[in-house]
This record gives C-alpha cells, sequence and structure tokens, in this order.
C-alpha cells in the first residue's frame, strides 16, 4: 500500500467461510477494534495468530493493542458487529465470491492469493487503463 | 360398445379440434410473446449491479484513489 500511496485504495470486507467456526467471532472483533480505532492493527494481530480465534484469543489480542477491555468484551459478547459482517457475507454470495481471498480491482475479479508480483502488475495494469 | 360405434366418436373429437376457432391460437402466441418479453426485460444476474457497503475503519486509502481494490477475506 505504502508503494502505491494515493493511488490505490484498500477496502476489506468480511468473508468468514462457513467451515471456519471460529472466523466469524474475530471478523466481529476487528470490527470492535475498529470502533475503538484499532481496526488495521487488530486485523494484523488476527492474521499473525490464525487460527487462535476463541473468545479469550480475541480478548487477550485487544488488551495487547490497548483497548478499551470492558468496551471490547461488551461489543464482542453482545455481537454488535454480527449484521455486519452477514452482509458482507451476503454480499460476497452475491458476486459470487465463495473462495478467499477474493479481490476486485477495480471491479475485476481476482480469485485467490497470487504472488505479489502477480498481483503488482494486476494494479499496475488498472492504473495505466485510468490514466 | 362396438368398434365401430367407438371409432366414429373418436373421428368426431379430432374434427371438434381441428375446428377451434383461430383466435385462441392468438391468444396462446400473445402470452407466449408477454413472458418472452417479460424475461428478456428482468436483469440477468451477471448484469445486476450489488451495492457493496463499506465500514470506514476497513478502509485504507484514498477515496480519489484511481484504483480501488475490494478483498474478501476470512481470517481463518
Amino acid at each position: 500500500m505504502k508503494e502505491y500511496d494515493g493511488r490505490v485504495r484498500l477496502v476489506f470486507k468480511d468473508r468468514p467461510l462457513p467451515m471456519h467456526t471460529l472466523a466469524r467471532g474475530a471478523h466481529e472483533a476487528a470490527r470492535c477494534a475498529g470502533a475503538a480505532g484499532k481496526y488495521w492493527a487488530y486485523h494484523d494481530l488476527l492474521f499473525e495468530a490464525q487460527p487462535a480465534f476463541r473468545r479469550d484469543d480475541l480478548l487477550r489480542y485487544a488488551t495487547e493493542l490497548g483497548l478499551d477491555t470492558a468496551d471490547f468484551t461488551r461489543c464482542l459478547d453482545e455481537r454488535r458487529y454480527a449484521a455486519q459482517v452477514e452482509a458482507d457475507v451476503v454480499q460476497a454470495q452475491a458476486l459470487g465470491i465463495n473462495g478467499t481471498p477474493t479481490f476486485l480491482i477495480n471491479g475485476r475479479k481476482v480469485v485467490g492469493g497470487l504472488p505479489l508480483e502477480e498481483l503488482r502488475a494486476i494494479v499496475e495494469d488498472a492504473l495505466k487503463a485510468r490514466r | 360398445m362396438c368398434p365401430a360405434a367407438s371409432y366414429s366418436r373418436s373421428v368426431r373429437r379430432v374434427s371438434l379440434h381441428g375446428r377451434r376457432p383461430p383466435r385462441v391460437y392468438y391468444k396462446s402466441l400473445l402470452a407466449i410473446l408477454a413472458l418472452l418479453a417479460v424475461s428478456l426485460a428482468r436483469p440477468t444476474g451477471g448484469g445486476a449491479q450489488i451495492e457493496l457497503t463499506v465500514y470506514a475503519a476497513m478502509v485504507k486509502g484514498p477515496a480519489s484513489a484511481p484504483v480501488t481494490i475490494i478483498e474478501f477475506s476470512d481470517y481463518q
């Protein structure tokens, strides 16, 4: 992202897969962290810590990031962002996105974790097309 | 019932179908055309627009950026 500063916008969407039983809670927790201004830090922690996503793990990550534990616990236990995560899932399904990661790069669908060079080439193409 | 009588009734039925007024066919044709028009007017799945919600905290980079990457991902 630093490489494309100002030229690329990244929008993260939740697509917890049904077989990943702990994923949905992790996505909801990340949104709770987002409400406290730490979405990306929490997001990075989750990717480093996967698949340790039990409630205690999620609370511990929040503590590590210095989030207000009481607020975060309430947010997680109330499942405050469950509807938003579900909305992302519904939108993904409507787009036929059933595997992760899936990228839409200026509308072009790219499925799967591509090597960085390949992804970079697609971004460069998209940038050229906009010039 | 004798076979001759049975034959005679059968012929009469065929003959009745043969004399059905033409307007019945026009009605059927119009109904088929109407169904066809409705199905053509309905947007197909591939062309349908899907509105994506964006949670501000889950975005990096300016809205004015020429390239937008939307990543659907699973933490697990």
